[in-house]
């Protein structure tokens, strides 16, 4: 039975900016990037991955480029734009306000309300 | 050209470019996948397999993709076209006649919107053209010279004012007379109009100051062009205009057609040459009114201000001269149309035509309505399947638009190609006158973007009934085999509705075309108070060649003599001008006895100069009295012949032979020594006119027309009397030559060109309505094949069965019928305005239209109901 979790909604563009901001990246390697950066903690669904991409391209958050991967491969390379960097400071602001607000309201116990 | 068709494959190989990438990006994904999940130790099969897996759908993948990036709407606008156009190219039949229909529809409005344009929206081709205004006396459209020049010089509320006339003029460019029309106009003409020379110079208001002292002309552009070869040596080159030297000055700019928009002259002269030009001088008299006159504003100033300020002149000029300005009121109106007295009759007839341009075109739409309902009806199947394999509602919505916009734009395109060749037909037509009457309507951008705005209109309007229908879809329904509608069947559908309107307007069409012929044939049958047909006719302008009085009687005389010689005349004679042509003469006249001989106390009366033998030939008869004979010359006691209605209102008699009447205080009396039945003067829809006849060898005039009647055709007469005119003086240029029914082409004009367009109107009404019938009738039947089918089988009779597949429709057709009916009753003003003694109030009219739409009717439903009636019960119950 695999264990890990499900993404949340919304999350994925954040995990994409995020896996990017730490290098450009091709496709596939933006999914092995997030599986590595969570621990394969989180199953990706690559049905998502492509549409997500294009759309941030669109946004222009990220911008991409044609060139040779590892093994000298041709692949299509995306990097954060200025704007992406910005969109990944505030997203990953607003999660870790939310990370923070639902910790504290999972570990209330009856004796604090 | 280049650069656009550079862009529209750049585009598209790009978008190749992308699409290209999306699939190798995806590729590569999978392989880098496949290579980890092998090296994971599974097996390659299995890899490959896994790995397109967890992609998943590719196609639906790269839809997602695409629309991600933005690409999907002009990929799915795409997709609609090629679809529609798909569509439309499967049934044809409909495309042409909705197409067609359509081209019809938009074709007639444009057109319609054009002529409109071009005669009562469009300003005078000048700068500001808002400054021009027309000045009319009393709703009258001249004025005196006098009072023009009186006006011109006292006003303080316009900077300029131009008084003209429209002439026509003997030129003489070296090889014979012709006769021209154009314009006699003050020296500052075109310096109040703001026109600038194309060649040359203008005249100006120092170029006309005294009588006769100024023999220049300005040539029209197109004058310059056909008579003069284009001559670049013109200017300065001296013509002889009515046999005397006149300088070219200058040549018009070729857009430049005078102050009318009917109206095309070809040549300019300086109004202080009207004396030499006609003949005879009125420029000092106050009491004719031959000049047109336009004044231009000065900046700022209101139409009221400037109104006030000339009717307060006009009260002091009636005070000054009350003999001829008494009463003098002035009103300024839009230039182009001889003020208010053109206008208000173009306006009246043009807005009644587009109304029912309007209507042919809403006839259309509610025909491509219903036949588009009727398509989306049996295409209610493929829109289910459409909405159950998961297509939304809106996307489906689109696509119909799409299709009805792309079918409507075919449409406008079409009807604006026909727009553009009747227009230039109408431009290049030349009205069967004597007299260069001509409407320029040039199609342009405003009036195509009128026609796109109407077809996008229509499209949407008729894309409404089919998109309902998409509305209601249920497809669960329609896929269990349940026809569209039978679920919740509503006992009156939108289509029915339509189905009614359209039969209505076509209704109210076609009894305007029948109400236009019987004004027609109305008109025709008028007693115009002559025999018209046997009478051939000639005219000349013995002022043209420089006759003087005694020399131009003398000549009348010989010329008359000449052609009554001629084999097969039997009568002939010759008058200054004949009824119902365009040549009008009025003069005021007093009883008897009478005392006030200011002009407005006066009796207004039309009057031709006729020779002896005139009624004869022409067939008018005489009532009382006698016809002039030669003893009625300068010597003899000034005579008269009258019609009827003059002898009633000046004489006070029915048989007012031997009264007396007066031209004036110091005139010596007229005696009346015939009365002749009346007859029609200028229009065939005017109110009887006081009319009096002078004797020729009394009252010369240049103005010649000859008359003769033969049992020999006419054509061959006209050729006969040319012959004979010019074998008598060479130089004499003749006009206006053929049949007298021909001449009067120009009155039975406005019969003619009503009769033409409301038939114009009725026929694309009438095949609107069988289109629209057909379509509905024919779908009934072919919705219920089965039905029919059954009902035969259980022995239903054929009347039955019609009964059963048409009764809807022909509900639906007699209401419509006596709703059209009704309407057109209403209508009988609308139509009233457009044609001459026309009223939709006929019952032979009434029961015209009701005969031609049950035949309408008939006709068209006759191929659905014969299709019911053969059909096979076995062949429909095996069918689906």
């Amino acid at each position: 039975m695999d264990r890990r979790a499900d993404l949340l909604p919304g999350t994925l563009d954040l995990l994409i900016l995020k896996a990017v901001s730490l290098g450009p990246q091709h496709g596939y390697g933006v999914l092995l990037r997030i599986e590595q950066i969570s621990g394969r903690g989180l199953r990706i669904e690559q049905g998502a991955l492509y549409p997500a991409l294009y759309r941030l391209e669109h946004k222009n958050l990220l911008e991409s480029k044609w060139g040779a991967s590892e093994n000298n491969r041709r692949a299509k390379f995306y990097r954060l734009t200025a704007a992406g960097r910005k969109q990944l400071r505030d997203e990953a602001d607003d999660w870790q306000k939310l990370v923070a607000a639902i910790k504290a309201a999972l570990s209330a116990r009856p004796a604090e309300v | 050209m280049f650069a656009r068709a550079h862009r529209i494959w750049r585009a598209l190989t790009r978008r190749t470019t992308w699409e290209n990438e999306l699939e190798e990006e995806l590729r590569s994904h999978v392989e880098r996948r496949v290579e980890d999940l092998v090296r994971a130790g599974v097996a390659r099969d299995e890899s490959v397999r896994r790995a397109r897996m967890e992609l998943g759908g590719r196609e639906s993948y790269k839809e997602q993709c695409r629309e991600a990036h933005g690409l999907r709407w002009p990929d799915e606008v795409r997709q609609d076209l090629w679809y529609a156009a798909r569509t439309l190219r499967r049934s044809l039949g409909f495309t042409v006649v909705a197409a067609l229909s359509l081209a019809l529809g938009i074709g007639a409005n444009t057109v319609v919107f054009s002529v409109i344009r071009a005669l009562v929206l469009k300003p005078l081709p000048v700068p500001s053209p808002n400054e021009l205004y027309f000045i009319q006396a009393s709703n009258y459209p001249s004025l005196s010279f006098p009072n023009y020049r009186d006006i011109r010089d006292r006003n303080t509320t316009f900077s300029g004012f131009v008084a003209y006339r429209m002439a026509p003029m003997g030129l003489d460019t070296g090889g014979g007379a012709y006769r021209i029309w154009g314009y006699l106009a003050t020296g500052n003409y075109f310096d109040v109009l703001d026109v600038l020379p194309s060649k040359g110079r203008f005249f100006h208001a120092e170029d006309d100051r005294q009588p006769n002292a100024s023999p220049y002309a300005v040539l029209s552009y197109a004058c310059w062009q056909n008579r003069f070869a284009s001559d670049p040596n013109i200017v300065g080159r001296t013509i002889h205009i009515n046999s005397l030297p006149y300088t070219v000055l200058g040549v018009a700019p070729a857009g430049f057609r005078g102050t009318e928009l009917f109206y095309v002259p070809e040549i300019w002269v300086p109004m202080m040459m009207q004396p030499q030009i006609e003949g005879h001088s009125w420029l000092d008299r106050r009491g004719d009114s031959n000049s047109w006159v336009i004044g231009r504003v000065k900046p700022g100033m209101t139409v009221q201000q400037a109104e006030s300020n000339l009717n307060a002149l006009a009260t002091v000029l009636a005070k000054e001269f009350p003999e001829s300005n008494e009463g003098l009121r002035l009103s300024l109106a839009r230039p182009g149309l001889v003020g208010n007295m053109g206008r208000a009759p173009a306006e009246a007839l043009l807005g009644g035509v587009m109304i029912l341009a309007a209507l042919v075109l809403v006839a259309a739409c509610a025909n491509l309505a219903s036949l588009a309902g009727a398509r989306a009806a049996d295409r209610y199947r493929e829109i289910a399947i459409r909405l159950s394999i998961g297509a939304g509602r809106a996307r489906i919505l689109r696509q119909l638009l799409t299709e009805s916009i792309l079918l409507s734009l075919i449409g406008g395109a079409a009807g604006c190609g026909l727009a553009v060749v009747f227009l230039r037909l109408l431009s290049a037509w030349r009205a069967p006158l004597d007299f260069p009457l001509q409407v320029e309507v040039t199609p342009d951008g405003r009036v195509f973007a009128f026609a796109l705005f109407v077809s996008l209109v229509t499209g949407v309007l008729f894309s409404i009934a089919p998109a309902r229908q998409v509305w209601d879809a249920n497809p669960n329904e329609a896929l269990k085999g349940m026809p569209s509608g039978m679920g919740k069947r509503r006992r009156w559908a939108f289509r029915d509705f339509l189905l009614t309107a359209q039969v209505a307007l076509c209704c109210v069409l076609v009894t305007g075309c029948f109400v236009s012929l019987r004004g027609l044939a109305r008109a025709l049958a008028t007693p115009t108070g002559f025999q018209g047909r046997g009478v051939s006719v000639i005219g000349f302008d013995l002022a043209l060649v420089r006759y003087n009085q005694e020399d131009g009687q003398s000549f009348q005389r010989h010329a008359l003599e000449a052609v009554a010689q001629l084999p097969g005349v039997t009568d002939a004679a010759y008058a200054s001008s004949i009824p119902l042509s365009l040549d009008h003469s009025s003069t005021t006249v007093f009883p008897e006895g009478a005392v006030d001989f200011r002009d407005f106390k006066g009796i207004g009366a039309n009057y031709y100069d006729v020779s002896p033998g005139y009624f004869h030939t022409m067939g008018t008869r005489l009532v009382a009295g006698r016809e002039f004979t030669w003893h009625d010359d300068a010597r003899a006691q000034k005579v008269a012949i009258v019609n009827e209605t003059f002898a009633r209102k000046v004489a006070g008699a029915r048989d007012a032979v031997g009264r007396r009447f007066l031209y004036g205080r110091d005139e010596p009396p007229i005696e009346i020594v015939g009365v002749v039945e009346d007859g029609r003067y200028v229009t065939l829809a005017e109110d009887p006119t006081p009319v009096l006849f002078r004797p020729a060898p009394q009252s010369y005039n240049a103005t010649t027309v000859l008359a003769v009647r033969s049992s020999l055709p006419e054509g061959l007469m006209a050729a006969e009397m040319r012959r004979t005119i010019a074998a008598l003086d060479t130089r004499l240029p003749v006009y206006g030559v053929g049949s007298l029914m021909q001449m009067l082409g120009e009155a039975f004009l406005p019969a003619r060109a009503a009769t033409i367009a409301l038939s114009a109107f009725g026929l694309l009404a009438v095949m609107l309505a069988v289109t629209g019938i057909y379509g509905l009738a024919a779908y009934s039947v072919s919705r219920r094949v089965r039905e029919i089918g059954i009902r035969i089988a259980v022995g239903a009779q054929p009347w039955h069965v019609l009964q059963f597949v048409l009764g809807r429709t022909s509900l639906l057709l007699s209401i419509g019928l006596c709703v059209g009916l009704a309407l057109s009753l209403a209508a009988s003003q609308l139509l009233s305005s457009i044609v001459y003694q026309a009223s939709s109030r006929d019952p032979l009219v009434l029961l015209a239209a009701a005969l031609a739409m049950v035949l309408i009717g008939l006709g068209a439903a006759c191929a659905p109901a014969r299709r019911a009636l053969s059909i096979d019960p076995l062949r429909a119950l095996r069918h689906e």
